[in-house]
C-alpha cells in the first residue's frame, strides 16, 4: 500500500483545525449558528425589559438611543421590538424615555424571578462553577416557561434569596427591596455583613472571586480610602479596591458584635491547636454542606489537625473521634472558634 | 376553616418568610445536628483515653511522611503487581494444560465418538468451549491473587491513607484521591475497577473515576505487553539488555496509561462533566488487623468470582462467533477472511492490520483471547504451518514460534510498538461495559467511556505510523 504519510498528516490536522473551529467554546461556528437560531424577538424583548427594570430602580431615565448603545443587538431589531412592545402595551413613551406598564412590570419581574431561580438552582442542585452561573442563567431564562418556573421553585423549596443575596420575586410578584449600603461608603470600625456580591460586570466579580470572600460573612472595616479598602473576616483580612468594594453590599450593624472578631475559618487552624465549631459558611452549598453536617462538622463540635499532608493538602481533621480528610476550600468554609 | 381564612395564612406565611431570611432552612437542620451530638454525648460514655491508639499515630505519621509516604506506596504497588503476575504464571498454565491440552481433545473425541457432525463440535467445542476454557485459564490465577491482596490491604486501612498522600495530584485533574485506589484496582481488573469507585461519594468524581479506569493496564493486556515486548522490542537491542529493554516498553506503557488517565480526568472534569455534583470527603479510619481467611473468602466470592461469572457469559458468544465467521463462507472466502480483507486498508494507515482489527472487534468480550485469535487468524490468511484449524484459537509455548507466525503476516516493529500502544487506548472489554452501564445507569456515560479510548487509540498509533513512516 503506496502513500504518502506527510499527506495523510495533512489531512488529519486539517480535520482537526476544522473540528476545533466549528466547536472551540462560545466562538465556535456549531455554538454562533445555535446562538443564531436561538436570537429570536422573544430574548430581545426580554432583555429590554429587564434592562428598563433595573434603570427604573435607580431612577435612570432610558432613551432609544441609550438602548441600542447598551444592548447587543442589532440597531434594527431593536427598534422593531420597541415597536412590539407599545403595540402590546408592555412599555410606554414618556418625553423620548421608555418606562414599564404595570404589564411590563410583571413581565420583567417573571424574568428576574427565572434568573435568580435558575442560578439558585444552579448553585444548589449542580457542579457548575460560580463564576459561570450568570451567564447559564441569562440563557435559561428565556427558555423556562411560567409553570417550569413555579415547579423549580417547588424543587428548591420556594428560596427567597438567589446565591448572591439577591432577592427572588414571588410568583404573585412580590419581591422584598435591596436594603443596605454599598462596602465602600462604609466608615472605619464599622461593623456589618455581606448580604449581596454583585455578579456584573465579570471582570469584577472574578476578582472578588478569587479574595474568597464569603456571602452573609460579618465583617468589620479597617482602613478606607480612595485607593483601597480593608477588612476583616472570619479572621482573615481582605483588600479590595474602591471599585470592586462598591459591588458588594453590607447590611451594618448597630450593636456591637464583639464576639465575632474570635471567628477564624477552619482552613487557618494550626497543628496542636484546638477548636471549636461556630458553624459553616453559606458558601457551603447544597451537597456538600450536608456531607460536612453528617461527618459530624456541626456547631459545638471540637475539632484539631489530625495528619498533615505529604503534598500539603488536603489536611485530616480529627473530629468526633474520626479522621476526616478535607481540601483546603471546604475548610475554609467551615467557621471555628480557636480554644485557648 | 372557610377558604378565606386559609388564604389569609398563606400570604401571612409568604410575608413572614421575607422576615426569617435565607437561612432559616439551615440552621433548622444544623440545630438539629447539633441537638442529635448534644444527646449523644449525654447519653454514651465513651473511653477517651484509647479514642486514639498511639500506634496508629505512629503508623500515620510514616505512610503520610513526606519522605517515606510515596516510597512505601509505589513499593507496596509494585509488590502486589509483581506477586500476580509472576505467581500466576504457575497455576495458570496448569489450567492451561487441564482445561485446554486435556479437557479439549477429550470432548472433541467424545463427540466424535457419538457421531456429532463436525460442524456442531466445531462450533461447540473449539468456538464456544475453548474461548471459555482461555478466559478462566488466563483470568482466574491472577485475579484470586491480586483481589485477595487489595483486600487485604483496603481492610488494615492502608489504602485509604493511599488516597490521602494522593489527593493534591488528582485534584490538579480534577479527580478524587480514592481514584488513586480505583485506578490499581483497575491494573487487576477493569470491571472490577469500575465496581471499587462506590467508594468514591462524589457523583463527578465518581463519573471520572468509571470513566477513565480502562486507561489501566488490565491482567488481560499484561500478557500480550509482554509478549510482544520480548519478541519485538526485546530484539532491537543486543542480547544482554534484551530482558531490561522489553520491561522498560511495557511500564513505558502502563505509565503511559496513567497520563492519559490524568489528561482524560483532567478533560472531562473541565467538560462534559462539570456540572455534575462535586463534594470531597475522604474518612481515614482506624487501623485493624484484617480478618485474614475471612477477607480472602469474600474477596474470592465478590471480587473474583462475579467478575470471572460476567467475563464466561461474555466470552461464550465470542468463541462461538470467532469459529462461525472462520468456517462460514461466502462464495469462496470466510467471513473473517472478508473482513480482514477489508478492514486491511484502514489497518495499515493506523500501522496495524485487519487481522488484529477484526481480534479486536471479536475480542471484545475478553483481552485475554486477542493473541490467540490473532495467531488463528493470521494462521488462516497466510497459510503458514502451524495451528489446529480454522476458527480455533491457539497458543504457542514457544515465543519464537509466535514471532515466527507473527512475521510471517506482515508484522514489523511499527506493528508491534502500535498493537501495545492499541492494547492500552482501546473499548473496555464487554464484562467492564456492561459493569459500567450497571454502575452509572446511563447509556449516555457508558457509550462515553466505551469509545473515548478507542478514538484515543486510534489517533495515537495513526500519528505514531505516520512519524514512523517519515523518519525510519
Amino acid at each position: 500500500m503506496n502513500y504518502n504519510p506527510i499527506t495523510a498528516l495533512a489531512i488529519f490536522f486539517g480535520i482537526c483545525l476544522l473540528l476545533y473551529f466549528a466547536f472551540r467554546p462560545k466562538k465556535g461556528i456549531y455554538f454562533l449558528l445555535k446562538s443564531m437560531y436561538k436570537q429570536k424577538d422573544k430574548v430581545i424583548i426580554e432583555d429590554i425589559l429587564k434592562f428598563l427594570y433595573h434603570n427604573q430602580l435607580s431612577n435612570n431615565s432610558i432613551t432609544t438611543i441609550g438602548l441600542t448603545n447598551s444592548l447587543n443587538f442589532s440597531n434594527s431589531l431593536i427598534i422593531e421590538s420597541l415597536k412590539k412592545m407599545m403595540d402590546n402595551e408592555l412599555i410606554v413613551l414618556e418625553k423620548d424615555s421608555y418606562k414599564l406598564t404595570p404589564n411590563g412590570n410583571e413581565y420583567a419581574f417573571q424574568i428576574i424571578r427565572a434568573h435568580r431561580l435558575w442560578e439558585k438552582y444552579l448553585s444548589e442542585k449542580t457542579g457548575f462553577h460560580k463564576e459561570e452561573w450568570h451567564e447559564r442563567a441569562e440563557d435559561k431564562e428565556h427558555e423556562l416557561s411560567e409553570s417550569e418556573i413555579n415547579k423549580l421553585s417547588d424543587l428548591l423549596g420556594n428560596p427567597r434569596f438567589d446565591p448572591h443575596g439577591d432577592p427572588i420575586p414571588t410568583s404573585k410578584g412580590k419581591m422584598k427591596s435591596k436594603r443596605g449600603v454599598s462596602l465602600s461608603s462604609l466608615k472605619e470600625n464599622d461593623i456589618g455583613q455581606i448580604i449581596h456580591i454583585e455578579d456584573e460586570p465579570d471582570i469584577i466579580y472574578k476578582q472578588i472571586l478569587a479574595e474568597n470572600i464569603h456571602l452573609y460573612s460579618t465583617i468589620r472595616v479597617i482602613e478606607n480610602n480612595h485607593t483601597r479598602v480593608v477588612f476583616h473576616s472570619e479572621g482573615e483580612q481582605f483588600v479590595l479596591a474602591p471599585i470592586v468594594a462598591g459591588n458588594i453590599t453590607i447590611s451594618v450593624s448597630e450593636k456591637n458584635e464583639t464576639l465575632e472578631e474570635n471567628i477564624a475559618r477552619l482552613s487557618s487552624l494550626k497543628i496542636d491547636e484546638q477548636a471549636k465549631i461556630v458553624g459553616l459558611s453559606k458558601e457551603c452549598r447544597g451537597e456538600s454542606r450536608r456531607r460536612l453536617l453528617d461527618l459530624g462538622f456541626v456547631k459545638g463540635a471540637t475539632v484539631a489537625i489530625d495528619l498533615l499532608n505529604p503534598l500539603g493538602d488536603p489536611k485530616a481533621y480529627y473530629i468526633k473521634g474520626t479522621a476526616i480528610a478535607l481540601r483546603k476550600d471546604q475548610a475554609s468554609k467551615i467557621l471555628i472558634n480557636r480554644i485557648e | 376553616m372557610s377558604t378565606k381564612n386559609i388564604d389569609d395564612i398563606i400570604a401571612l406565611s409568604e410575608e413572614l418568610r421575607w422576615e426569617i431570611g435565607d437561612d432559616f432552612h439551615d440552621n433548622l437542620a444544623e440545630s438539629i445536628y447539633s441537638d442529635a451530638s448534644k444527646i449523644v454525648e449525654d447519653a454514651v460514655t465513651k473511653d477517651n483515653n484509647k479514642s486514639k491508639f498511639r500506634l496508629d499515630a505512629k503508623i500515620d505519621k510514616i505512610v503520610t511522611s513526606r519522605i517515606w509516604g510515596f516510597p512505601i506506596m509505589l513499593f507496596i504497588l509494585g509488590a502486589v503487581l509483581w506477586l500476580t503476575i509472576i505467581g500466576a504464571n504457575y497455576p495458570s498454565s496448569m489450567l492451561a494444560i487441564l482445561l485446554l491440552d486435556t479437557i479439549q481433545p477429550m470432548l472433541k473425541s467424545f463427540g466424535a465418538n457419538i457421531g456429532f457432525p463436525w460442524w456442531l463440535s466445531g462450533f461447540l467445542f473449539d468456538g464456544v468451549y475453548l474461548a471459555v476454557a482461555w478466559v478462566i485459564a488466563v483470568m482466574l490465577p491472577p485475579m484470586a491473587i491480586f483481589f485477595p491482596l487489595f483486600t487485604l490491604l483496603e481492610d488494615f486501612g492502608y489504602l485509604p491513607r493511599v488516597a490521602f498522600n494522593m489527593d493534591n495530584l488528582f485534584k490538579k485533574s480534577g479527580a478524587h484521591g480514592k481514584q488513586a485506589l480505583t485506578m490499581s484496582m483497575g491494573f487487576g481488573c477493569n470491571a472490577a475497577g469500575v465496581v471499587a469507585t462506590r467508594i468514591i461519594d462524589s457523583p463527578r468524581e465518581r463519573l471520572i473515576a468509571i470513566i477513565t479506569n480502562n486507561f489501566s493496564l488490565c491482567n488481560g493486556r499484561w500478557p500480550t505487553q509482554i509478549l510482544l515486548a520480548t519478541i519485538f522490542i526485546g530484539a532491537v537491542v543486543p542480547a544482554s539488555y534484551s530482558s531490561l529493554a522489553s520491561l522498560t516498553a511495557v511500564i513505558s506503557i502502563a505509565v503511559l496509561g496513567i497520563a492519559f488517565m490524568f489528561f482524560f480526568s483532567w478533560a472531562l472534569s473541565k467538560t462534559v462533566l462539570k456540572g455534575e455534583v462535586s463534594t470531597f470527603n475522604l474518612e481515614l479510619p482506624p487501623y485493624r488487623p484484617p480478618v485474614f481467611w475471612k477477607t480472602i473468602y469474600t474477596s474470592l466470592i465478590d471480587r473474583t468470582l462475579i467478575v470471572l461469572w460476567r467475563a464466561i457469559v461474555f466470552a461464550a458468544p465470542a468463541g462461538a462467533v470467532i469459529w462461525l465467521i472462520s468456517n462460514i463462507y461466502l462464495g469462496d472466502e470466510s467471513i473473517a477472511s472478508w473482513l480482514i480483507g477489508s478492514f486491511d486498508g484502514f489497518g495499515f494507515l493506523i500501522g496495524l492490520n485487519g487481522v488484529i482489527l477484526l481480534a479486536y472487534i471479536v475480542a471484545i468480550p475478553a483481552n485475554e483471547i486477542v493473541i490467540p485469535t490473532i495467531l488463528m487468524l493470521t494462521v488462516m490468511v497466510t497459510g503458514v504451518a502451524g495451528g489446529v484449524g480454522d476458527g480455533v484459537m491457539f497458543e504457542l509455548d514457544s515465543v519464537s514460534a509466535t514471532a515466527d507466525i507473527l512475521r510471517s503476516g506482515g508484522w514489523t516493529l511499527l506493528t508491534a510498538v502500535n498493537v501495545m500502544l492499541f492494547s492500552l487506548l482501546h473499548n473496555p472489554c464487554s464484562t467492564t461495559i456492561y459493569t459500567i452501564y450497571k454502575e452509572t445507569n446511563s447509556v449516555k456515560w457508558t457509550v462515553v467511556a466505551s469509545i473515548l479510548p478507542v478514538i484515543a487509540g486510534f489517533i495515537v498509533t495513526f500519528l505514531v505510523a505516520q512519524i514512523w513512516r517519515i523518519f525510519v
